[in-house]
């Protein structure tokens, strides 16, 4: 997921105003001056230290995990995040071992015969949509290839890419970042996953429908 | 995610979860866990600024068709961003009791629905060469579907 680049090159020898605010804020917030100002606590939210947090601590020592309790903002995410590693390592271990043995192409077998009737698109776009659950990049690039090599028209497209937006990367994203709420799920965690794969269809189905509608004339060329 | 590349140098299963576990660690630490930080100090900076409160009052109607508080917009908003933080907000608001099991339960499908929608115009949309016209109406469906989830999942949570 997050890729972000830094797109600020060039010109970093122009001095602006900008610049000379931004070192102000800067020195502020790492000053330490907005961290106890009497009647004005919401300064604080711009303080460095306050924004550090705590570690949650050890209150109940027999229930506790190395989280503890009552931790906040920067340290208690941090924490939290590392809690995370070993379930996410496990889950995409397995999922590796699923795909290894097929569990993928089984599923885009299932997949093709429902893409003509539901969504309107070839049988074809079904490997593209099944990349797409596990990688949006992947998918987003088989999706490519596929217009460009003119098996899909333009319209069969923007269905494809919709059934793929909505959710995208699912079960990957699902498996490695929803973990974190599994615990407190009150439904099995299999229920929210058919759902959103289920979703994806309905949503596909209608953009599929607008486009026959009120962008029909976009498409008059195309049959 | 792009982890899609074929490494089957092995058919050994246990070198096969070695390679996943790796993928998985390595978005754990890259992407899991820059984006639950930053979830974490908003989620405080709002706490801190009263912000949570406001918003939790402000949008408390509209989140109660969903049988949602009104705070859980916070995911929804964050999530539209990143799953990934959105997911960092449910977990922070979770453990300090503004949202419980349920509300989880019911928002989880959301998250991914409409998440890192942002993010997806460019990696997504952008690669596939979908006319920007109609990214709005993608964008729509999306909003749209994680509605109808919200509403299923109330009969589940």
């Amino acid at each position: 997921m997050a890729e972000e680049r830094n797109t600020a090159t060039g010109n970093q020898w122009k001095v602006g105003i900008g610049a000379y605010i931004a070192l102000l804020v800067a020195i502020l917030f790492f000053s330490g001056l907005f961290m106890k100002l009497d009647g004005m606590k919401w300064l604080s939210a711009f303080d460095f230290t306050t924004l550090g947090g705590t570690f949650g601590t050890m209150k109940e020592p027999a229930k506790s995990t190395f989280l503890g309790a009552g931790g906040v903002s920067a340290k208690a995410g941090f924490l939290f995040a590392l809690s995370l590693v070993p379930t996410v390592m496990l889950a995409l271990g397995f999922l590796e071992i699923f795909t290894h043995y097929g569990a993928i192409r089984a599923a885009h077998k299932l997949l093709t015969p429902l893409l003509k009737p539901l969504l309107g698109i070839p049988g074809l776009t079904g490997l593209a949509l099944i990349t797409d659950l596990q990688s949006t990049d992947a998918g987003a690039a088989l999706t490519k290839e596929l217009y460009d090599e003119n098996q899909i028209n333009k319209k069969e497209l923007v269905v494809m890419s919709a059934w793929q937006y909505s959710g995208a990367g699912l079960i990957n994203n699902y498996f490695a970042i929803g973990s974190a709420l599994f615990a407190f799920l009150t439904a099995p965690v299999i229920i929210p996953l058919l759902l959103m794969f289920a979703l994806k269809f309905v949503g596909a189905m209608i953009v599929r429908s607008v486009l026959n509608t009120v962008y029909k004339e976009d498409f008059s060329h195309e049959q | 995610m792009s982890n899609n590349t074929k490494s089957t140098t092995s058919n050994n299963p246990f070198d096969i979860f070695v390679i996943g576990a790796r993928k998985g660690y390595q978005i754990a630490i890259n992407n899991l866990m820059p984006n639950v930080l930053m979830a974490y100090v908003v989620a405080e900076i709002l706490n801190i600024i009263g912000a949570m409160q406001f918003i939790g009052s402000l949008f408390g109607p509209l989140m109660g068709i969903f049988g949602l508080p009104g705070e859980a917009v916070t995911v929804l908003l964050t999530s539209w961003l990143s799953s990934s933080a959105g997911t960092g907000i449910a977990v922070s608001l979770l453990s300090k009791g503004v949202l419980n099991g349920s509300h989880a339960t019911i928002l989880i499908p959301a998250i991914f629905l409409m998440g890192s929608q942002l993010q997806y115009m460019g990696r997504l949309l952008g690669v596939a060469d979908v006319p920007k016209k109609y990214w709005p109406l993608l964008m729509a469906a999306s909003i749209l579907n994680a509605c109808i989830a919200m509403i299923i999942m109330r009969f589940f949570a």
